[in-house]
């Protein structure tokens, strides 16, 4: 079946998954101005086009508006939650630039992000057991080198209560 | 753990053996209606037979470790619980409350200051525009005057020379006396040029 739309790859999860934007937890809304015409415009256009669905798949929460051909001037547009504005010009600045620029501004910095990973890590420590959907296992059976599990394949004789109670009857 | 009882040779079955551990009353393999087994018919539950004087020995023990134990976990809960206040309420979160709106605060000059040389450009750029339209308007005023300047000269050559070959017309007045001027001046027409225009052969008029 093939790929719809113009640059299809733009629909991947591995490209929407590329982008290292984390938006910090005050900032609501995102509006992008923009033109369809004019070379000033050309940045802001390739930002929509090929960033902002990155964007928007890394923080689902942030609400992101578009418009088109309403100032004469290409810009962004941050909605702050205790009110502020931030205001950033794009004209004549290439979507690369746009994108550093945001991240410098308003982007979560690399040292939370991993504090941040840290924590989420102790929570779901990978050597407990329980469900498969939120372990790594449910039973010590399921290792390889371990004892299989009885269900399966019963134990040596040995190892069950019932010929060991005998033996010791036997022995009394 | 007191009594170190495990510390002997015995093989792995015997360590894994149901009676190290505690009974648990699960129903496992039957439901609730199943009947007891044929061979069990005769079973007589016996509970582990308890030796007094080591049950005593025993409990002692166990308080104290129990105590000690539960000592150690309240221990480590409270330092835990500090932590974590300390994390969310204390001064650590004011601190961290404090970096990140410096933070936040340098963030908005360092945007603040490039939006303004976006701004100057754009004004330098918007400025050099204006100029140039003034430029090609004025350009444009300019030929079309000169248009205008040449049309009219044009027309008054035109006048003037309308004016020189006016006095060669023929009028009312002179009409008898041209008249007879070209009864006399008889011109011969017949004559053949070449391609430069020089005038090769004449033919007499008759």
């Amino acid at each position: 079946m093939p790929m719809k739309g113009r640059f299809p790859i733009r629909r991947t999860i591995e490209y929407l998954q590329k982008s290292d934007i984390f938006f910090k937890n005050t900032v609501k809304i995102m509006t992008v101005n923009y033109n369809t015409h004019g070379e000033l415009s050309e940045g802001a256009r390739k930002f929509v086009f090929f960033n902002v669905p990155q964007i928007q798949y890394k923080n689902p929460w942030v609400q992101v508006v578009m418009f088109k051909n309403i100032t004469p001037s290409p810009f962004l547009r941050f909605y702050l939650d205790d009110g502020s504005q931030v205001l950033v010009d794009t004209e004549g600045k290439t979507n690369k630039e746009i994108l550093q620029h945001v991240k410098k501004i308003l982007g979560k910095p690399e040292e939370v992000l991993r504090a941040e990973e840290l924590a989420k890590m102790v929570h779901s420590n990978p050597a407990n057991f329980g469900p498969q959907k939120y372990f790594p296992r449910e039973c010590m059976c399921e290792m390889e080198g371990q004892v299989p599990c009885p269900g399966l394949i019963p134990l040596p004789k040995e190892m069950r209560g019932k010929y060991k109670m005998q033996a010791e009857a036997e022995d009394a | 753990m007191f009594g170190v009882v495990s510390v002997r040779t015995a093989p792995l079955f015997r360590l894994l053996s149901p009676t190290c551990f505690q009974a648990v009353t699960v129903r496992g393999r039957k439901s609730r209606n199943d009947p007891k087994a044929k061979s069990k018919a005769d079973r007589v539950k016996v509970p582990p037979p308890v030796d007094l004087a080591e049950m005593v020995v025993l409990k002692e023990r166990f308080t104290q470790y129990e105590l000690i134990i539960r000592a150690l976990r309240a221990e480590f809960k409270e330092e835990m619980l500090c932590q974590r206040y300390e994390e969310e309420v204390g001064s650590l979160a004011e601190e961290k409350a404090r970096h990140e709106t410096e933070q936040h605060r340098m963030l908005m000059a360092w945007n603040d200051a490039e939006n303004e040389r976006l701004r100057k450009l754009r004004e330098h750029r918007v400025k050099q525009e204006q100029e140039q339209e003034e430029l090609k308007t004025l350009q444009v005023a300019l030929a079309l005057e000169k248009r205008m300047e040449e049309y009219i000269k044009e027309k008054e050559l035109e006048i003037l020379t309308l004016q020189e070959e006016s006095k060669n017309f023929i009028t009312l007045d002179n009409l008898e006396q041209r008249i007879e001027d070209a009864l006399d001046n008889p011109k011969n027409y017949n004559f053949a040029i070449d391609k430069e225009g020089r005038i090769v052969k004449r033919t007499e008029q008759k």
